[in-house]
């Protein structure tokens, strides 16, 4: 394992309660392509993103216990009309992975993940490794639409997957690594 | 009671308003077999989800009744969806459960509901009602009065029964119509 920046660790080290201004933009990026669902399971890299979330009268926020839960949550909003968003981390993708596959896949139903990327470089976390290098393959195998956010402009990013969810009605995943909002 | 004349009896009651949710296996097939409409959603893959669907049903749709049709396998599958319906308290949700103690669908293997208290736990996790129900006239009479829910049911079913039922195959083609039916039918109601 690579060491990380102590910056980094500070996350989980740390409980950050403060606003951030890239996290405030995304919320109001979700808010422009519709989304008034939200549910999943908390990770801490997403503490900001969930916060907004919970404090939007706009948004029916269900709390979920497991990511499969929440993907069956989500999948009752969208039959209802809306749009939810689902939040979780990578290990909780490959927990609800039969789920996405068997029920939002077939159904063709284009829900929009945001995902934490743990297990990428710089992790420090040993029981992250093997679902971190698996990630994109899972993702790649269901055909699903995904993309990472390394540098990008998140709001571009955020536009280039609701355009192809709007094209194929397949789910799409916003891969967010630690310190993307740094 | 048999599968047969429980689910017979669930849909002699159905409104026309309501909408049902249904869980994987025999149970969606056999709803599928006989009673298929607009206003059913099987779940054939992701064992355990009708309830979460029929949750986020209940909380989108206030002015329709949703009825989810669990068993108890797919019922322990996704036992905190339990803690999540009983915290937010739908109260036009009810959530039936096929209780015949076994893996149906699969080869009758045994489950471990005979020593839970299903009934017990959901009024712990703050369902408004909950019953065990043995015979059809009862389960009629429970879904037909117009309780606050949530309300959980749990019905003691015989195993066995017909298993050659057809498959809901054409998953795009039911979500299409069912979203038909409640998103049309909501613009009238507005």
């Amino acid at each position: 394992m690579k060491p990380i920046n102590s910056k980094s660790k500070d996350i989980f080290n740390t409980l950050d309660k403060k606003r951030n201004v890239k996290a405030d933009s995304l919320h109001e990026q979700l808010k422009k392509h519709g989304i008034n669902f939200a549910t999943g399971v908390p990770c801490g890299v997403l503490c900001h993103i969930i916060d907004n979330l919970l404090n939007d009268s706009d948004i029916l926020h269900v709390k979920s216990n497991r990511e499969s839960e929440a993907v069956g949550i989500a999948a009752g909003a969208y039959l209802s009309g809306k749009h939810p968003v689902i939040y979780m981390q990578n290990s909780g993708l490959f927990a609800s992975s039969n789920d996405i596959a068997s029920l939002l896949i077939p159904y063709s139903m284009p829900i929009f993940f945001i995902v934490t990327y743990r297990g990428c470089e710089g992790e420090d976390a040993i029981q992250h490794l093997i679902t971190g290098g698996a990630t994109e393959k899972l993702l790649k195998s269901f055909g699903m639409n995904f993309v990472v956010h390394v540098n990008q402009n998140i709001n571009d990013l955020i536009d280039e997957i609701f355009c192809q969810m709007k094209r194929n009605y397949l789910p799409g995943v916003l891969l967010l690594k630690r310190g993307w909002n740094s | 009671m048999k599968r047969k004349e429980a689910i017979e009896a669930i849909f002699s009651v159905i409104g026309n308003s309501d909408i049902t949710v249904s869980t994987t296996g025999l149970i969606s097939r056999e709803i599928f077999t006989k009673f298929d409409s607009s206003k059913n959603i099987y779940v054939p893959g992701s064992m355990g989800l009708a309830s979460s669907i029929g949750l986020s049903l209940a909380l989108c749709n206030h002015e329709r009744r949703v009825i989810v049709i669990d068993g108890d396998a797919s019922l322990l599958m996704n036992f905190g969806s339990m803690v999540t319906i009983g915290a937010y308290k739908p109260t036009n949700l009810i959530h039936v459960v096929l209780d015949n103690g076994a893996y149906g669908s699969c080869s009758e293997e045994k489950t471990l509901s005979s020593s839970a208290n299903f009934a017990k736990i959901a009024k712990n996790v703050c369902y408004s009602k909950a019953i065990i129900i043995y015979s059809s006239d009862h389960l009629i009479k429970t879904i037909s009065n117009e309780d606050k829910g949530p309300i959980f049911i749990q019905v003691k079913i015989d195993l066995g029964g017909r298993r050659d039922f057809s498959r809901p195959l054409d998953l795009v083609g039911i979500k299409k119509r069912f979203m038909k039916f409640l998103l049309n039918n909501k613009e009238i109601t507005k």
